[in-house]
C-alpha cells in the first residue's frame, strides 16, 4: 500500500521537546556533581556512609545516570519496543517530578536531614519513576511485537521502581524505625537493585540494540540476550533472598551469575564488532565499547570486598572505589559515548527533518566538536584513574587533583551538549 | 544497480537524483546503500511509486529519509506526485550495498 510519505509502517518518533530537557538536566547534574566532589574530596578518606558521599551518589545515580537514560529511553522506545511512546504528557510528568525531587532529596542527604527534604524528594522521585513505568508498560502492551529488548527495559524499569520505593522506605526508617534493622544495613540491597536491576539491565537492553545498529553489524543473537537477561535477573533475585533471609556466607552464586552475564554481553559486543559492515569505528562507539569492558571493574572490586579482602584494613577504601567505578566508571563512560550518538540525531531531526533532500545538510556528527570530545575522554580517564589512586592511598591532594580533571571533563561535556542543543542551520 | 522499474531511462534519472539523499548516520546515499527496491512511473496519471527500505525497520531517521526521497523526486520530476512504500518483507542486508558503497564503508 502506497501512502505518500506517511507510511503506517514507520513508528512515530518521540517529540524532541520532551527528550532534550532530560539531556540538559543530566549534563548540568554531572557538572554540579564534579564540583561537589571537588569540595567533598576529604569525605572519600572516611567511611562511605558520609552525607556528602550519599548526596554525590544520588546526583550521579539519579540526576546524571537516570535522567539521561530516561530521556534517551523515551526517545528510543520506538527503536526498542517497535512501537510508539504511549504518552508525551506522562513523559513530561516524569521529567518535572524527577527534576524537582532530585535536588530536594540530594539537599536532604547533603545536610543529613532525613525529615522533609529527603522524604519529599524521595516521594517525588518515586512518582516520577511510576509515571515512566506506566508509560513504558502501556507502550509495550500497545506495540505489535515483543522482543527481548522490550523485556530488558521493562524489567529494568520495575527494578528502578523497587529501588526508589526501598530508598524511600529507608528514609522513613530513619524517623520511624519500622524495619527489622537500621537503614544503613539495607544500603547494599538498595544500591545493588539500582545498579544491577536498573542500570545494568537497561544498558545491556539498549546497548544490544544500538551497538549493532550504529556499527551496521549483521550479528543478531536473541538467544544469547535471553540468557544474559535470565542470568542477571535470577542472580539479582537470589541476592535479594539471600540478603534478606540468609545474610551470612558467600554471595558466590549471584556474583557468578552476574560475571557470566557480563562475559556473555562482552562476547555479544565482540561478535557485533567483528561482523560489522562499516569498518571505521568513531570515537563515540569506541568509548561505548570501552565501557562494556569497564563493566568488569566493579565485579573485581565486588569479589575483593566479599572475599579475600574482607579482613583488609583498607576495606572501606575498596568499598568507596567500588561505588566510584560503577557511577564514574562504566555508567558515565557509556553515557559519554551514547550522548553523542543519540543527541545529535535528535537535534538533527528537529532542525533538518523538513530540509533533508532540499540541499546540503550537515551530518549529525558535525553538530558537536569531536576534538573536544576526545580531550574530554582523555581528561576524564586521567581523573578517573587518579581518583581511584587517591581514594586507595587516602590522599586528599591526589583526590583534589583528580576532581579538577573530572570538573574539566564535565565542562567539556557540557560545552558539546549545549553546542548540539543550540545548533541552528547555516544561513543560505 | 538492483532496482526494479518499468521505465529504465526515468529510473536512471531518479537514481542519479536520489544519490543526494544521505543516510545521516552512515554518510552514504540511499542508492549506494541499496535502500531503493523499485521505482515505477505512471505517466498517464503523472505519479511515481517508490518501494524502499531502511537499514533497520525502526530507524529513528526513517521519516527524514523517506521525506527526503519524496522531496528530491518531486523536484526532479516536477508536477509528478510521489508515493513511497516502505517494505521490510525482504529486509535490507549488506549485499545490497553497491561496490562504491562497499568501498566507502571499508575505508
Amino acid at each position: 500500500m502506497f501512502a505518500g510519505s506517511d507510511n503506517d509502517i514507520l513508528v512515530k518518533n518521540t517529540t524532541h521537546k520532551v527528550v532534550l530537557p532530560f539531556y540538559l538536566y543530566a549534563a548540568l547534574s554531572f557538572l554540579i556533581c564534579t564540583i561537589i566532589l571537588f569540595f567533598s574530596a576529604k569525605a572519600f578518606t572516611q567511611h562511605y556512609f558520609h552525607p556528602h558521599i550519599l548526596a554525590i551518589t544520588h546526583i550521579m545515580a539519579l540526576g546524571w545516570g537516570s535522567m539521561i537514560i530516561l530521556g534517551a529511553s523515551h526517545q528510543l522506545v520506538p527503536v526498542l519496543i517497535e512501537g510508539s511512546l504511549y504518552s508525551t504528557k506522562l513523559a513530561y510528568c516524569s521529567f518535572i517530578l524527577a527534576a524537582v525531587g532530585i535536588p530536594i532529596m540530594v539537599y536532604g542527604f547533603y545536610i543529613f536531614d532525613m525529615g522533609w527534604p529527603a522524604k519529599w524528594g524521595g516521594r517525588l522521585v518515586l512518582l516520577a519513576v511510576l509515571c515512566y513505568v506506566i508509560n513504558l508498560a502501556v507502550s509495550i502492551v500497545k506495540s505489535k511485537t515483543k522482543n527481548v529488548h522490550s523485556y530488558f527495559i521493562f524489567t529494568a524499569s520495575l527494578w528502578l521502581l523497587l529501588t526508589a520505593f526501598l530508598g524511600l522506605m529507608l528514609v522513613y526508617n530513619f524517623s520511624y524505625s519500622f524495619l527489622p534493622k537500621e537503614s544503613l544495613k539495607y544500603l547494599p540491597l538498595h544500591a545493588h537493585i539500582g545498579v544491577i536491576g536498573w542500570f545494568l539491565l537497561l544498558v545491556i537492553g539498549v546497548g544490544s540494540r544500538l551497538i549493532p545498529m550504529f556499527l551496521i553489524s549483521n550479528y543478531i543473537n536473541p538467544k544469547l540476550l535471553w540468557l544474559i537477561y535470565l542470568l542477571i535477573n535470577v542472580g539479582l533475585v537470589f541476592f535479594l533472598i539471600k540478603f534478606l533471609y540468609y545474610p551470612y556466607g558467600s554471595y558466590n552464586i549471584p556474583i557468578g551469575a552476574l560475571l557470566l552475564a557480563l562475559i556473555f554481553f562482552g562476547k555479544y559486543c565482540y561478535s557485533t564488532y567483528r561482523q560489522r559492515i562499516r569498518r571505521q569505528v568513531d570515537e563515540q562507539m569506541k568509548i561505548s565499547l570501552l565501557s562494556v569492558m569497564m563493566m568488569l571493574l566493579p565485579v573485581i572490586f565486588l569479589v575483593s570486598i566479599t572475599g579475600w579482602l574482607l579482613a583488609d584494613k583498607r576495606n572501606v577504601q575498596i568499598v568507596l572505589i567500588y561505588g566510584f567505578v560503577i557511577f564514574f566508571g562504566w555508567i558515565t563512560v557509556i553515557i559519554f559515548g551514547m550522548t553523542f550518538k543519540t543527541l545529535p540525531f535528535i537535534v538533527w531531526n528537529k532542525v533538518y527533518h523538513q530540509k533533508a533532500g532540499l540541499g546540503k545538510t550537515p551530518n549529525p556528527k558535525d553538530l558537536f566538536n569531536n576534538r573536544i570530545f576526545i580531550v574530554m575522554a582523555l581528561t576524564y580517564h586521567s581523573g578517573f584513574i587518579l581518583f581511584i589512586a587517591g581514594t586507595y592511598l587516602v590522599d586528599v591532594f591526589i583526590l583534589n587533583f583528580a576532581t579538577t580533571y573530572l570538573i574539566l571533563s564535565a565542562v567539556l561535556y557540557n560545552y558539546n551538549v549545549i553546542k548540539v542543543l543550540l545548533h541552528k542551520p547555516a544561513k543560505e | 544497480m538492483n532496482v526494479i522499474t518499468n521505465k529504465n531511462i526515468k529510473c536512471t534519472i531518479a537514481l542519479a537524483a536520489l544519490e543526494s539523499v544521505m543516510d545521516p548516520e552512515i554518510g552514504l546515499n540511499v542508492v549506494d546503500l541499496g535502500l531503493i527496491y523499485q521505482i515505477d512511473f505512471d505517466e498517464a496519471e503523472r505519479k511515481i511509486y517508490v518501494t524502499m527500505t531502511l537499514t533497520t525497520q525502526f530507524c529513528p531517521m526513517g521519516e527524514s529519509i523517506t521525506g527526503a526521497v519524496k522531496r528530491v523526486l518531486e523536484s526532479t520530476f516536477t508536477c509528478e506526485e510521489v508515493f513511497i512504500e516502505l517494505s521490510f518483507d525482504t529486509p535490507w542486508n549488506h549485499e545490497r550495498i553497491s561496490e562504491h558503497g562497499q568501498h566507502f564503508l571499508n575505508k
